[in-house]
């Protein structure tokens, strides 16, 4: 939903005048005290240090420590994090599960966004209709979803994917899609993709409807086709928009967790074990807060990586 | 959008400027293009709300008819049993009482605490206001994971593991950074004079808050509480880690529990539970959809 700002930070950063001098001269009322900043500013302030600042930090203490939460914390320094990253196997296998996890949502997202919105802007009728239909999935619960494709993957009784396999003739194919190593990572991912790729679509049309029509236009008299229109000129034209989407479907899908944790537990063994399945049964079944810490502040790290990643990929692109 | 739609079409290259009323389709090729545009669309759509569909016609399916008969096919007689099974194993009143007061308390809270920090960042104004906000910024990719021990050791401190409040409070507060952007991109546009003016007649910070700013913000409060709603009514994470006690179990909890209680799952009324709990949020969605779907775009698109 969120991460918007970071990217419109930056896009506006070409027309700062107004902006800068706005920031300097502070207030917009000629009149206001100190205490009235501060009877504004500290209640937000607190709920938000309380339940997201707060945490940050208890977090990063925790993790140089061992605890059960019930014995007395013992200080390890870096051990967690050693561990983490030399000694264990399951974390890196969530590593890696996470990073598929993370493609195929961002596929599915990402690229079914842009192709819906791009068959949309083109849709003589009933734009509004199939926009809301294609947003339906995201009213719905991770609950209900993970319930909702538990059957459609089933094998026995025979499940609407089994099924549809059979009558195309693919029956070889058929197969148990949440138990069978092979298939589970993906079973578990294309829920979350089928999910948001709605929200992702409206907001890549809302942008694709803002570009100029004089400039593809122009650009079609200059006989670009419609293939050359669409990437050069639309495309590039909601780039700030689509750097913006990017980095909401990476970091929705790096901190996913609500359906491999329903559907599959991260099972079978590690198959489907994304890092955030993986921190939370560390926490809160084998109560190993410090260690839960530290892959939390690795989910963390990953995230403002993966921004960073985003925005000097998507970014340089923009430059030249 | 029709506007934007016509003059689409006119600029097609092989329709040169042809007045956007009148548009016959008049080449084959075109309307070829357009059919095969309008099946794909249709297709698409099939397949993105067909599960849904699914979900529903199974709630009206027999026990037996589920079990035996092809997935795809209409259910062979439609019952009711299974909401009445759904209703009696589950809790489901209760579930949806409490999910409507997460949703209702978080709600308040983000609308509260973010024209408040929008206010005093961008109305009032101080010295550090580009660090408070860069530290807001900084929320929106702050995955919810890290808050989860922490949290959970501290509401257990100070006694407030399994309340509502255990689960209000950090739904609120991750949602707090994208409620102040939105308050304050929409307050930087409210222009200074308005301000001046009632300045001239003696109004202070707090009258000119709650007389002025909050009376402009409705249409913001409005984008901000749908949006926020729909990732509240579906929380799951939060309600998991915090909530224990059967009495306070939200939607999901609720829906969650119904396979465990009865082992061998009666999926018929799993799913008519299912139905039943989406219907709150359905409703508001689609008697409310326009001003859903533009505050969904203009979050990411305005300015």
């Amino acid at each position: 939903m969120t991460d918007t700002t970071t990217a419109r930070a930056g896009a506006a950063r070409p027309r700062p005048p107004r902006r800068r001098t706005k920031q300097l001269s502070t207030s917009m009322l000629p009149r206001r005290s100190r205490l009235s900043v501060l009877v504004f500013l500290v209640p937000p302030l607190l709920l938000y240090g309380f339940a997201v600042l707060l945490p940050i930090g208890q977090s990063l203490v925790l993790s140089l420590y061992k605890w059960d939460g019930i014995s007395t914390m013992r200080f390890v320094g870096l051990d967690n994090y050693v561990k983490m990253l030399t000694r264990d196997d399951v974390f890196w296998t969530a590593f890696s599960n996470a990073i598929g996890y993370l493609v195929i949502c961002l596929v599915l997202q990402l690229g079914g966004a842009l192709l819906v919105a791009g068959l949309l802007t083109a849709l003589p009728r009933a734009r509004e209709l199939v926009k809301t239909l294609y947003l339906l999935p995201a009213v719905i619960s991770t609950v209900a979803i993970a319930l909702l494709f538990q059957r459609i993957y089933s094998l026995e009784p025979l499940g609407l994917l089994n099924q549809l396999l059979g009558w195309v003739g693919l029956e070889h194919l058929q197969t148990a899609w949440l138990s069978n190593v092979s298939t589970v990572l993906a079973a578990v991912s294309i829920p979350e993709g089928w999910r948001f790729t709605g929200l992702y679509m409206l907001i890549v049309y809302a942008a694709l409807i803002a570009v100029p029509h004089e400039l593809e236009e122009a650009a079609r008299l200059d006989g670009a086709s419609w293939w050359q229109t669409f990437w050069r000129i639309r495309f590039r034209y909601i780039r700030p928009v689509w750097i913006t989407t990017t980095v909401m479907a990476t970091t929705y899908a790096l901190r996913g967790f609500d359906i491999p944790y329903l559907l599959t537990n991260g099972g079978p063994g590690q198959a489907s074990e994304l890092l955030t399945t993986y921190m939370y049964k560390t926490a809160f079944v084998h109560t190993d807060y410090g260690y839960a810490s530290a892959i939390s502040v690795f989910i963390v790290v990953e995230c403002l990586v993966a921004v960073g990643l985003i925005f000097l990929l998507l970014r340089r692109g923009d430059d030249k | 959008m029709t506007s934007v739609l016509t003059t689409q079409v006119a600029a097609r290259p092989d329709e040169p400027s042809r007045p956007a009323r009148r548009r016959p389709v008049r080449s084959p090729r075109l309307r070829a293009q357009r059919t095969l545009l309008t099946v794909t669309v249709v297709a698409i759509v099939v397949m993105q709300v067909y599960p849904l569909v699914w979900l529903l016609l199974t709630s009206f399916r027999t026990a037996a008819d589920f079990a035996g008969g092809n997935p795809f096919a209409l259910p062979s007689s439609f019952t009711l049993e299974n909401y009445g099974r759904a209703f009696s194993t589950g809790n489901l009143w209760l579930n949806i009482a409490n999910s409507f007061i997460v949703t209702a308390g978080a709600s308040v809270l983000i609308v509260v605490a973010g024209m408040m920090a929008a206010y005093a960042l961008q109305v009032l104004g101080f010295r550090f206001s580009g660090l408070v906000r860069g530290l807001f910024l900084m929320g929106i990719v702050v995955p919810v994971q890290i808050s989860l021990v922490p949290l959970f050791i501290d509401y257990s401190r100070i006694g407030l593991l399994d309340t509502h409040l255990s689960m209000i409070i950090p739904l609120a507060a991750f949602a707090l950074p994208m409620a102040v952007y939105l308050f304050s991109s929409f307050y930087e546009y409210i222009p200074r004079e308005t301000y001046e003016a009632a300045s001239l007649d003696g109004a202070g910070p707090y009258r000119i808050f709650s007389q002025i700013t909050l009376r402009l913000s409705v249409n913001t409060i409005i984008t901000v509480v749908l949006v926020n709603s729909i990732f509240i009514w579906n929380d799951f994470i939060f309600a998991n880690t915090f909530v224990l006690s059967d009495g306070l179990k939200t939607i999901p909890l609720g829906l969650q529990n119904y396979i465990g209680a009865m082992g061998n799952t009666d999926w018929t009324a799993t799913f008519a539970a299912v139905c039943v709990t989406v219907t709150p949020l359905m409703l508001v969605f689609l008697v409310l959809n326009k001003a859903m779907i533009q505050g969904l775009e203009s979050g990411a698109v305005k300015g």
